[in-house]
């Protein structure tokens, strides 16, 4: 797998932020951009060059499942990866963030390795 | 009592008795429409209060039961959310510790080993070396390495759960934010209910809706709507979907 890969890390906390951005840098993708909600996030995907969106489902401003709605209906945007980092934890909201498209969902406290064995599943699955 | 009445309707019912004495038929019908008219007139007036008292009192009741809401369940709510904040942080803290007390004798052994070779690794290097320490050196670097690969990848390892354990501020605050929410909802409440007292009727404001922008963190003991319990839960949910 291609670890030139382009992430977007979107979360409001900068530590979560810093936490994602090491992980994915360990795994060996250098290549880690931020944003702290989805209305800063959302020009960033449209500029182009980002290969793999990680986000947070609670966050001010636009929250992650309004972020993933709308890069679904975005015809550049909708076949991105996108895999959910949240605490968010009702069956109903996974179920929605399931159905809005969702790639992946991790629930946080995670760990390393379900961060890792996430992202390899959706780049197995979308390669 | 008497004389109010008196005041209010003496002069009207005398011009009334008069009329019905003079058998004045057309002055007799004008002061009783008048003191009908003047009946009316009051009822409606203490039928506008009473419309208003009750609309107060609706009001009142719709803003005392929120109250009633917030005080039963959500500051109980905020204080159970605040203490699970003091274990996340005492956890993250212990947690942080721990793994920083278990590297710094790995890292020290580490540098301990590597300072122990550097004598006779110079004797070598001058080719000053006896023989037997020569052995003894090349038995240590052996050993050296094959510790220190095993040590400092323990270290790394420990690092990275450094790293993880400061998650618990992204958790704390989403928490803390939702009790700041709290208390401004009790602020707006109370202030609104002065305001009522005061001035009269209020509508209460209205609650934001949180479906969409999510909830935070589940909280140990919070009941709410049915949640997974980590992430096995959803991945069965997902692979249960299709994802």
């Amino acid at each position: 797998m291609s670890k030139n890969l382009k992430f977007l890390v979107v979360d409001d906390f900068s530590t979560m932020r810093r936490i994602v951005k090491n992980l994915l840098n360990d795994l060996g993708y250098a290549n880690v951009v931020e944003a702290d909600d989805g209305n800063t996030a959302l020009p960033l995907l449209q500029a182009g060059g980002i290969d793999f969106l990680v986000t947070d489902w609670n966050m001010p401003g636009m929250p992650g499942l309004d972020l993933l709605k709308a890069v679904r209906a975005d015809p550049k945007l909708a076949k991105m990866p996108v895999l959910m980092l949240t605490a968010e934890a009702k069956r109903e909201q996974i179920i929605e963030a399931a159905q809005a498209g969702v790639n992946g969902y991790v629930i946080k406290p995670f760990t390393a390795i379900t961060l890792k064995e996430k992202i390899d599943k959706i780049l197995g699955a979308t390669s | 009592m008497t004389n109010a009445l008196q005041a209010e309707f003496g002069e009207t019912i005398t011009a009334l008795s008069d009329a019905l004495a003079a058998d004045n038929e057309g002055a007799f019908y004008a002061e009783l429409d008048a003191l009908l008219q003047r009946r009316e007139r009051m009822l409606f007036l203490d039928l506008r209060k009473l419309t208003g008292d009750l609309q107060s009192a609706l009001t009142r009741f719709r803003m005392d039961s929120r109250l009633v809401d917030l005080a039963e369940k959500d500051v109980p709510d905020a204080k159970l959310r605040l203490d699970h904040v003091l274990r996340l942080t005492d956890e993250a803290a212990h947690r942080t510790l721990d793994l920083v007390e278990q590297s710094g004798p790995l890292a020290e052994r580490t540098a301990r080993a590597a300072n122990d070779l550097q004598e006779p690794w110079k004797l070598f290097r001058d080719r000053k070396i006896a023989i037997e320490d020569f052995h003894r050196m090349v038995r240590n670097v052996d050993a050296f390495l094959e510790a220190a690969s095993g040590d400092m990848d323990k270290v790394r390892e420990n690092l990275s759960q450094v790293l993880l354990a400061q998650g618990y501020q992204d958790l704390s605050g989403q928490i803390i934010r939702g009790v700041t929410k709290l208390v401004t909802e009790l602020e707006i409440a109370l202030v609104d209910l002065v305001r009522l007292s005061q001035a009269g009727a209020r509508t209460a404001r209205q609650v934001s809706e949180e479906t969409r922008r999510g909830f935070g963190p589940p909280i140990p003991g919070i009941k709410t709507a049915p949640a997974v319990s980590g992430q096995q839960d959803v991945d069965a949910l997902l692979s249960g979907l299709g994802v």
